[in-house]
Parts: structure tokens; sequence; C-alpha cells
């Protein structure tokens, strides 16, 4: 038996010359959830887009649980898009009927299919309301609903929390954890959140300049990028900071000094132990400092650490 | 079936859009109003009209008197001399002519109308009194025994541009003096043979002419009122283009393109509503014809026959707005060039005023004209035959065939445009 239930097999695609996506290889567990990470413009909506079909790739293939990605059911794919996704003028439930009927599913389990969304995903009272008089988190439920209402076996999520509050969150976690745990869903799931990718995934890919760079479990990947804990740092004067990350990088059993957002993070094993020589260090380079905290490290600095600090666009 | 839950939604997105409706009803209702305001004939003095009148009549013997009669020329001078009620203006300025210079006359306008006179008319004159004397004292014209009389018909050729609004005035005048004519020769030999006493000289005609009802105040707006409503078919191109572009710049096709429907459902499915639109349109912009002064020659009929043109023009609005759909980038951009391209086509097909002859060849036995490459052209021919001029599926088959030929062209043009361009996986 198949344990994967999407292979991408070196897939590239060029837009008149800008290679979106180079290379990309990766398997995705049938009822796993993969986040999909990297910086804007890394390729992350584009190599979505191929691996559900919508977009064709200048080479390489997908495969569906083992069949070309043209050649699988239409109804085997469901995509929550990034942008919202929906027709203005129609109710939240003519909007999932219409999706319903479109993917074929009969009328009555259809019926009971749009009710049961509604209330999953907190919209029954809304149920009969035009789509444009929707707050902005029930249209981003609505709009993971209409991926939903024909249960496909492969759920793609593209950053699905964009804008919503932290209760609207809450919900949407909830309801991707029951796609994967009560329902066996294949989810994929695209995030700039690293918090949301590091609660919500079993698997995480880490993309950039379209080319993969990690695929493994986030527990794994942040033992890989450094074991041990996070040494923040903020000086009174930050235009001394590189002057503090040079002494600091002499130092012995320092894995790794680098400047975020004018802070100071030094990744270091058994990093509390070691807090007298660091500060011996920042005291030496003349400066104060201003705030010190110690923290685990996390998916946000494996992040950081793979696709660098330089903004994107 | 999935086409027609996409008919329910495009059906339901459009209610819902009041500003559409402004775009699709208000817009050309505004037009209308302007129009019939403008050329309703309000304070417009009659003129004559030019007409070209060609007598092939060889005249025949009138009954009981054996005088020699031509009432070919009798009918031309009728046309002459007949003027507007309670008023010294000659209804026409007769030219008498032959078929080859009045065809010449037609077509550089210096004639509105050619009235063909056969060569039997009077024939088929004295055929109609001997009958009417017949019926009415049961003998007949000629000797003892020879009552039975030929049944004649002389067929009178109105000829010249249905397209055109000077033909449109004058052929629907015309028709009511030939109407006239028969009638009163009937009441006039009916009187001479029930109340004379034989020794005045029947007059079977009286040049006096009242006209039919409807065509005395007929306006140019009787003309224009179906270009208001091939203008509002035309607007539809625009508002199914933008509706078209934001389904795609919103990504709710890239969503519908993910599920099974397929290219059908969706140009077929957004078809029918549309369609109805369009039969709204005719229906709504009639009405409002009518309350301002629009003079309806047709029954109950030529009004089914015009929500039949306006649906095939709304069809081929629709294949239109694919066809903008397929390339604009925005639904802004699609009203933007669907505007560009829908108010000139109304001109080119001369829904607001006519344009000159440029007949480029003969199609059917019909002058084809560069403008007649657009199908509301035919559709506005069409509508002026049944809703101006009253008539009916005869007077308007080979324009209603036509519209059919080149609204199929466009049809399948718009359809595989916007399917090759935003129904296929990107590139």
């Amino acid at each position: 038996m198949n344990d994967y239930i999407i292979e991408a097999r070196n897939l590239t695609k060029d837009f008149n010359g800008f290679q979106a996506v180079d290379g990309l290889s990766l398997k995705v567990k049938k009822g796993e959830v993969l986040g999909f990470l990297g910086p804007n413009g890394a390729g992350k909506t584009t190599s979505i887009n191929m691996m559900v079909g919508l977009l064709r790739p200048t080479s390489g293939k997908v495969l569906i649980d083992g069949k070309e990605v043209q050649d699988v059911e239409r109804g085997m794919i469901g995509v929550c898009p990034q942008e919202l996704v929906l027709w203005d003028s129609l109710t939240c439930r003519e909007s999932l009927k219409l999706m319903g009927d479109m993917y074929e599913v009969p009328k009555d389990i259809l019926h009971s299919r749009v009710e049961q969304l509604l209330d999953d995903l907190f919209l029954t009272d809304k149920a009969n309301t035009v789509v444009s008089k929707l707050s902005g988190g029930m249209k981003r439920r609505l709009n993971l609903a209409l991926a939903l209402v024909h249960e496909p076996e492969i759920v793609v999520l593209d950053e699905p929390s964009e804008g919503l509050d932290p209760q609207s969150r809450r919900v949407l976690w909830n309801y991707i954890r029951s796609l994967r745990n009560e329902q066996n869903k294949t989810v994929i799931l695209t995030t700039h959140l690293m918090d949301e990718a590091d609660r919500l995934s079993d698997r995480v890919a880490i993309i950039d300049h379209g080319k993969l760079l990690r695929l493994d479990t986030p527990e794994n990947l942040k033992k890989e990028i450094g074991e041990g804990d996070v040494v923040e740092i903020q000086l009174s004067d930050p235009g001394k900071n590189k002057e503090v990350i040079k002494a600091m990088e002499e130092l012995d059993q320092v894995l790794s000094v680098i400047e975020l957002d004018k802070i100071i993070n030094v990744r270091a094993l058994d990093a509390v132990g070691k807090l007298p020589r660091i500060m011996g260090r920042v005291e030496k380079v003349g400066v104060r400092i201003a705030d010190l905290s110690v923290r685990q490290n996390t998916l946000g600095d494996v992040f950081i650490e793979l696709t660098g600090t330089r903004l994107r666009e | 079936m999935k086409f027609i839950s996409i008919a329910i939604k495009d059906f339901k997105e459009l209610i819902r859009d009041r500003r559409g409706w402004v775009m699709i009803l208000v817009f050309p209702m505004f037009f209308m109003l302007v129009f019939g305001f403008a050329f309703g004939g309000m304070g417009q003095s009659n003129v004559p009209h030019d007409i070209a009148v060609i007598n092939h009549d060889k005249g025949a013997t009138l009954p009981l008197t054996n005088e020699k009669v031509n009432f070919g020329d009798n009918l031309t001078k009728i046309l002459e001399d007949s003027k507007y009620e309670n008023s010294e203006t000659h209804i026409f300025n007769v030219t008498k002519t032959n078929e080859s210079k009045a065809d010449e006359l037609l077509k550089q306008r210096q004639v509105d109308a050619a009235l063909i006179i056969p060569e039997n008319f009077s024939q088929a004159v004295v055929a109609l009194i001997e009958t009417t004397i017949q019926s009415q004292t049961g003998i007949g014209s000629g000797e003892v025994g020879t009552s039975q009389t030929p049944n004649i018909t002389a067929t009178l050729i109105i000829r010249g541009d249905t397209g055109y609004v000077g033909f449109g005035v004058s052929q629907g005048i015309l028709v009511g003096i030939l109407e006239q004519y028969q009638d009163k020769l009937i009441s006039e030999v009916l009187k001479n043979v029930r109340g004379t006493n034989g020794t005045e000289q029947p007059k079977f005609i009286d040049s006096k002419v009242e006209l039919i009802a409807g065509t005395e105040t007929f306006t140019s707006f009787d003309f224009l009122a179906p270009g208001m409503m091939v203008f509002a078919i035309l607007l539809l191109a625009t508002t199914v283009a933008a509706t078209l572009t934001r389904e795609v710049e919103t990504g709710t096709l890239a969503r519908l393109k993910l599920s099974k429907m397929r290219s059908f459902d969706l140009l077929f499915g957004g078809l029918i509503p549309w369609s109805l639109v369009a039969a709204a349109q005719v229906l709504i912009l009639f009405v409002v014809a009518l309350l301002i002064g629009f003079h309806w020659q047709g029954g109950i009929n030529s009004l089914i026959l015009a929500i039949m043109v306006g649906i095939l023009g709304g069809i081929a609005s629709i294949a239109l707005g694919m066809i903008i759909a397929a390339f604009a980038k925005s639904d802004r951009q699609a009203a933007n060039l669907g505007t560009l391209i829908t108010v000139p086509a109304s001109f080119l097909t001369g829904a607001f005023f006519q344009l000159p002859q440029v007949v480029i060849g003969n199609f059917m036995g019909h002058p084809f004209q560069i403008y007649d490459f657009l199908p509301w052209t035919h559709a506005l021919s069409a509508l002026r035959a049944t809703l101006t001029f009253g008539g009916g599926w005869d007077a308007i088959s080979y324009q209603v065939g036509v519209e059919s030929l080149l609204t199929i062209i466009l049809f399948v043009i718009g359809v595989f445009l916007f399917s090759w361009t935003r129904l296929r996986p990107e590139k």
C-alpha cells in the first residue's frame, strides 16, 4: 500500500525567465498535515497550484495517489485559497450548495453536509446572509467550508488564518485538527505563522527561491538547526550590535549569533549556564544591556536560519 | 445538471446587483425617454415625403359604361393630390419614373420609397367593381348569362430600404392610402348601385384621403424606439464581460475550474439568465416606448416575434461579452472595453441614426451592406419590421435567419476564446 498520497517529482515552473519553482520534489503522506513554509515569493502558491492541477508545470510531474494530477477525479482535492474567493451576492448556504452541485454531491447528502459545515464553522446564524455582509472572519471560515463541501481526500489550505483574530484562529485550528484526526484527511497548510505551523503540522517543508530546503517534523527541524536555547539580548545602543556579535562569536560552545529586529539572538547549549560569560562579553564592549531573555528554540528560528533575514517582497 | 445551478447562481447575482440593473435597464430607458421626447413628434410639422411611382398599368374597360380607364394613373393622381388633414401641405412629392431609375433614386436616398403599380391593376380594380355590383344586384356587368367575373389580384409593390426611417414613414402612409383606396372604391360602387338614378356618372375614386390610424402621427421615434432596444441588448455585452471577468479576477472561476464543472455548464448556464434579461429588456423598453408615444403597428404576435429577435440579439451580445472577457484583465477594464465596443457598434447598426448605404454584395437576393456583418443590424431591422411596421414572420424571416447565422458564428468564437484563455489550466 502506498503511504504517500501526493508526490511531486522534480517540478519546475518558469515565468518568462523567472524560475518560480526549481526542481521541487516532495512526498506527502496520507492523513498528515504538511506545513508548507517559505518567505513571500518563495514559490509556495505556485507549487501548490501545480500540485492541484491549476497550473501546468514547465517540467516534472505530480502524482496523486499514483495517478497524474490531470487524470485524478476532480473531487479528490479541495483548495482553500489565500484570497477570499467568494460570490459576494450569494448567501453562505447558496454558496455551499452551488459548490456541492459543481462536485455532483447528491442532494440529500449535500443538504446535511452543508448544515454540518455551517455548524462546525459557526456560520449557522449567517447561513442566509449574503457574503458581502459577513465579517472578515466569517468570510474566511466560509472560504474554508467551500473547499470541504465535497469531502475531498486532500485539503489544501493556503494561509487560511490570514487576518483572523485569535478566537477565529482557534476555531480554524481546531477544525484543521479534526480534519486530520477525525476525518483522516491529508492537509497541506501554507502559512507565515510559525506558531501555527508548529502546532498543527506533522511535518514541515521549507521552501525558498523555488527550492525545497528542508522537509521534516518540527521537532527534528528545530534540533537540526540548533539544539538548545536562545538568549535574546537588546542593547541600550543598538549601534553596538555588530561589535557585540563579533565578541560573542569568539565564545566557545556558542552555536550561532544573529541580529534580528535589532535584537541579538545567541543560540547555545545550556544557555542559562553560559549567561555570565555572555554578559561579561557585552560589558567588555562597554555597552549596557537594556533587556535580556532566554527561550527555547522555535520553528521561526529555523525558518530565519534557513531563509535569512533579508526582506522579501 | 450543473448548468442549471450555474444559471440559478448567475440569475441570483444578476437580480441582487442593483448597479448592473442601472446599466442593463435604466440607462437604455433614459435614452428611450430622451429620444422619445426629442423625436416623438412634439411640435413637428408635416412635411411631404419623396416617392417614386412606376405605373405599368395597361388600363381596362369599365363595366356598365364601357369607358376606358387607367386606375394606375388615377392612383398616381391621388397620391400627388393628397394633403395632410386640415393642411395645405401635400403628403407626397411624386416622381413618375421607371424601375431602374427608381432604384437609382432609392439608393441615392432621393426618394424614400417606390410604388410599383402592376400591369393588371386596372383589371383588378374592374374585377373588384364587377364583383361588388354582382353581389348587390345579382347581374353581371356584361351580357346576360356571362355573369362570372374572373378573380384578379394586382400586387402593388412598395420598394425601399427597410432600414431607412424615410421608407418606414412613407410605406406606412402608402399602405394606409392603398387600403383607403380599395375601401373607398367599394363604398362608391355600392352608393352608385343602390342610390343613383343612372344619370350621374359613377365616381369610383375620390381623391380625398384620410390616413389609417397610427400612420398619420408616425414619427421618427417610432423608428428609433427599436434602436433603443438594440442599444440595450448590445449593452448586455458590457455587463456580461464585466461579470465573467469578475469571476476570473476574484478567483471564483478558478474555484469552479477545480470542480467537475465543464465549460458547457458555465457558458450555457450563463446563457439562460442573460437571454431572459434580453427578453425582459425588449418587453420593458417596449412598454416604456408605448407610454411615451410609440405607435405600435403589430399585434401580440409582433411582440412575441420581437422578444424572439431580442433573445437572439442577447445571445450575440453574450458572445461579444465572452470575447471581451477573454482578454480583459479586470472587470473595470472589461466594462470600459465593452462600452468602447458596444456604443460604436450601436451606431453601426443604425440604432441612433441612419447610416449611408454601403452595399458590398448580395446575399440570398438581398443587398448586403458592410453593417450587415453585425447580427444586431438584423435584429434592429427585424424589430422595426415587426413592431414599427407590423410585419409578421414573413417580413422578418430573412433578417432573423441572418441574425441567427451571425450569432452562431459569434457565439462559437466567444466560447472558443473564453475557453482557450480562461478555462484551461494556466500555462
